[in-house]
């Protein structure tokens, strides 16, 4: 595949990526294998470009006092040897299958993400002893309505099994499955939207690496493609995040939906079609 | 004498960085290099199946011993990108245990540690 074009699909995919929050991944690996990469190698290119944008949108996060690290490492623990099986699961598998189940985990994230629009977080009445032991409680400083939010995480014991779900999927597919996992820290350990988005992303390099190291083992990183993918992708999500910033949180939900949906649909049909 | 306070936010996020903008810049260098060189940015060579670590340690191999080629810096920025979540890892896992004192999450750190060791350069 020719550097010009590759370049320029992945500024694109870390643009959209990161305008929609879902990073880069869920729209590279549609575009990538369009243009005739094979799917196998384009999973495993992504998921090394992933470990690029979580890692630097990570740096920032943590040194804004909002990703709580210590959840983060937590759940890390299950989200690593999910990748590991998922990226372990998708040497084994088919072409086809694995472009149905890409078609099926977006279409899924796009109905949660439908039914919850108009969801607003509400804190957890009470900790359990679990997640209490586990020190799942924070603070961070609200920009937006200029004051500090105090925190605490509950169901340790469900989210952990789930994230390893998570993990899973973000081995199997190449994606960081960021959705995924702010999904499970809002609604089944009710951390605040913010908390789960920041601690999402620290979770995401961990994880992406364990799947990583499973597909160089495999012989299936092409460093000719890997290296404009990991500049593309990074500059495109510096971009998209800027833009991001400056719009309302509507638009940025709208424009979410629609790609969730057009990709979703369009990797479903391929897979079908074989 | 004025103690320097380190929290384990500013350890991560700075370990974090570091990572990744020197890895960018290995593969800038090295991309740009090549195209002063042969006029193109398309390089033509797949890596072995193998471990990271064997990937790291033949890469830095040749870079000590070997005059030093656009697709040597291109390997090491890929190798220093997938060192960076480890080596925050290790960092975390030190600083809960010599620092902070807090076992629980050396523990866990710790494991996740030991899991991506065997994962990256054993098995």
């Amino acid at each position: 595949m020719p550097v010009p074009l590759t370049l320029v699909l992945s500024i694109a995919a870390g643009f959209v990526g990161a305008m929609s929050g879902m990073g880069g991944g869920v729209v590279l690996i549609p575009a990538l294998t369009f243009f005739g990469v094979d799917i196998k190698r384009a999973i495993a290119i992504s998921i090394v470009s992933v470990i690029a944008t979580s890692s630097g949108a990570a740096s920032a996060y943590v040194r804004d006092r909002i990703t709580n690290v210590k959840i983060g490492m937590f759940l890390e623990m299950f989200t690593m040897v999910g990748a590991l099986v998922g990226a372990s699961l998708t040497l084994a598998s088919g072409q086809r299958a694995l472009f149905v189940t890409f078609g099926i985990v977006l279409l899924a994230s796009w109905v949660s993400l439908w039914l919850q629009r108009k969801e607003e977080w509400q804190p957890p009445g009470s900790q359990d002893a679990v997640s209490r032991w586990l020190e799942f409680r924070g603070s961070y400083h609200d920009e937006a309505v200029g004051k500090d939010v105090r925190y605490r995480g509950t169901r340790a014991y469900l989210g952990a099994p789930l994230m390893f779900g998570a993990g899973v999927v973000a081995g199997l597919l190449g994606i960081g499955a960021g959705a995924l996992k702010v999904l499970i820290h809002d609604l089944v350990m009710r951390l605040p939207p913010k908390v789960s988005t920041t601690t999402s992303n620290l979770i995401i390099g961990v994880t992406a690496l364990a799947g990583a190291s499973v597909y160089l083992r495999a012989g299936l990183i092409d460093p000719g493609l890997a290296a404009p993918v990991i500049l593309g992708i990074t500059s495109g999500a510096f971009a998209g995040t800027r833009v991001l910033v400056r719009l309302p949180n509507r638009v940025v939900r709208l424009f979410f939906l629609g790609v969730l949906g057009i990709l979703g649909v369009e990797m479903l049909v391929r897979g079908l079609r074989g | 004498m004025r103690r320097v306070h380190v929290d384990v936010e500013a350890v991560v996020g700075y370990t974090l960085l570091t990572g990744v903008l020197l890895s960018l810049g290995l593969i800038v260098v090295g991309l740009a290099w090549h195209w002063a060189l042969w006029g193109t940015l398309q390089f033509d060579y797949t890596l072995p199946a193998t471990s990271v670590g064997a990937f790291i340690v033949s890469d830095v191999q040749q870079a000590a011993t070997a005059a030093a080629r656009p697709r040597l810096l291109v390997n090491l920025g890929i190798g220093v990108l997938m060192l960076t979540p480890y080596v925050r890892v290790l960092v975390s896992m030190l600083y809960f245990l010599f620092v902070d004192r807090n076992v629980k999450y050396a523990v866990f750190t710790g494991v996740v540690l030991g899991t991506l060791t065997y994962a990256l350069f054993v098995g």
